[in-house]
């Protein structure tokens, strides 16, 4: 690692471990344990890739199998917060909430499926496999974070102040992940898959140099945007969070079965009417 | 296009939309259905445009128009129905306003409902939809002016039929509520 790789991964370090430590402070675990749970991960990854790197070293192969393999560690508990987000305040909304997690677990399967998909198809390299599964999950993450907000705001629900700030640091580090991770594929499989595959020494040689260059400016991005999510998570939890949450008044059951095909009826006329007018 | 520029696209448009819709809307009378305001289903109403289309109707009416293309000046007359189009046109806006409250009040109390019916809430979700485009399409046809004027009263006619059926809804759900709903919710 050159300097500014080693400063920037201690300045990680730092906000992981106020992160941690504000998250079990405030006991976030009792109302958002899987968000906890991907708080220590993020902070067990540093910690666990640093010793790699400083046992094996920077280039060895432990550092790079470490490195992928904990790469998907980090994308499990981050699905896994995800899904907790998705519960956090819907359940709330029993109705809502039953027909929606059917919704959002269609949406996740897609998605997994996809990237399952995607990733077999793959040249049988570790690092092929981590990085499109894991740019694969980003995609699924976001897309199910966008479908998560899409259904509040179709029913006029707000998210909570936690939940919305969340949910911006998670799409931030998707997003950028994305984007990185399909550099790396690209290169990878694309405009360096000959090279590498080829294994021939002097042209790759030729090209270290420029890709450790490009690849240290884009760890510096990723590494800043990382920090800015935590940054962001660090922000939202500052505050006690209230373990529980107001539960909304429901109405009596009957008032939907009545009323709702009534509604639905009433739109239906009023498009029927609309359409009338266009006809010559 | 390749792969990386499509990655590159999706990642920044669901960016986009995210930060779009994580934006608190400050401006918009959204509430949350769990928090009702007692005036919010009072805030709601169905049909509230409906009430001003005997004017509209007076002001877009046939005989109106054939009396300013015979005695008006050409121009004078053409500018008088331009404006006509354009007034029918924000009643449209309004009727438009009319449907979507309607269909908000069908979300609310999905929200608010212990048990919800997944083909009520399609079946809702497709009409808004399909209302959308339909919309779309009699706005364009009335700013061409290939559409008459009159046919809008057919369809005001259903939108004054719908607020009477509404409020006695609205009476229905304060019936049968454990204890008085917020107030307006049957008024």
């Amino acid at each position: 690692m050159n300097h500014l790789q080693t400063l920037l991964t201690s300045l990680t370090l730092g906000i992981e471990t106020a992160l941690c430590v504000i998250v079990f402070v405030r006991r976030v675990q009792r109302v958002l344990p899987f968000f906890a749970i991907y708080a220590s991960v993020l902070l067990a990854h540093t910690i666990g890739m640093w010793t790699v790197y400083e046992t094996f070293g920077f280039h060895s192969l432990t550092g790079y199998y470490c490195y992928w393999i904990s790469l998907l560690l980090n994308a499990g508990a981050r699905s896994l917060a995800i899904a907790e987000l998705c519960r956090y305040k819907l359940r709330m909304y029993q109705g809502i909430w039953g027909l929606v997690w059917r919704l959002l677990a269609g949406v996740s399967m897609l998605f997994l499926l996809h990237a399952a998909i995607d990733t077999w198809g793959q040249p049988n390299r570790l690092a092929i496999y981590s990085l499109t599964l894991d740019r694969d999950l980003d995609i699924a993450s976001v897309a199910i974070l966008a479908a998560l907000l899409l259904v509040h705001n179709y029913y006029g629900l707000s998210l909570e102040p936690l939940q919305r700030i969340i949910a911006a640091g998670i799409c931030l580090i998707c997003a950028v992940d994305v984007i990185g991770d399909t550099i790396l594929r690209v290169l990878f499989t694309g405009y360096l898959s000959p090279i590498l595959s080829a294994n021939s020494p002097p042209l790759w040689s030729s090209l270290q140099h420029q890709f450790e260059r490009v690849e240290g400016i884009w760890g510096t991005i990723h590494l800043i945007c990382f920090m800015a999510a935590m940054g962001i998570w660090c922000y939202a939890v500052r505050k006690p969070i209230p373990v529980r949450i107001e539960a909304p008044e429901m109405l009596p059951a009957e008032v939907y079965r009545e009323l709702s095909p009534a509604i639905n009826l009433r739109l239906s006329a009023f498009n029927d009417r609309l359409a009338e007018l266009l006809k010559p | 296009m390749n792969d990386f520029s499509i990655a590159i696209l999706l990642a920044i448009a669901l960016f986009g939309v995210l930060v779009w819709l994580l934006i608190p809307k400050h401006k918009s009378s959204r509430t949350a259905p769990g928090s009702f305001h007692p005036d919010v289903f009072g805030a709601l109403p169905t049909a509230r445009h409906y009430g001003y289309f005997p004017q509209v109707r007076q002001a877009l009416s046939a005989a109106d128009s054939r009396y300013l293309l015979e005695t008006a000046p050409p121009h004078v007359a053409k500018q008088a129905l331009r404006e006509r189009r354009a007034v029918a046109r924000r009643f449209l806006r309004g009727l438009h306003e009319d449907f979507s409250n309607l269909a908000k009040l069908g979300r609310m109390i999905a929200a608010l409902s212990p048990e919800v019916s997944r083909e009520q809430e399609t079946e809702r979700l497709i009409l808004s939809l399909k209302f959308q485009i339909l919309y779309t399409l009699v706005w364009l046809r009335l700013s061409t002016g290939t559409l008459p004027l009159q046919q809008l009263e057919h369809l005001t006619g259903l939108v004054g039929r719908l607020a009477t059926r509404m409020d006695e809804a609205m009476a229905k759900i304060s019936a049968l509520s454990a204890r008085p709903l917020p107030g307006g919710l049957g008024a």
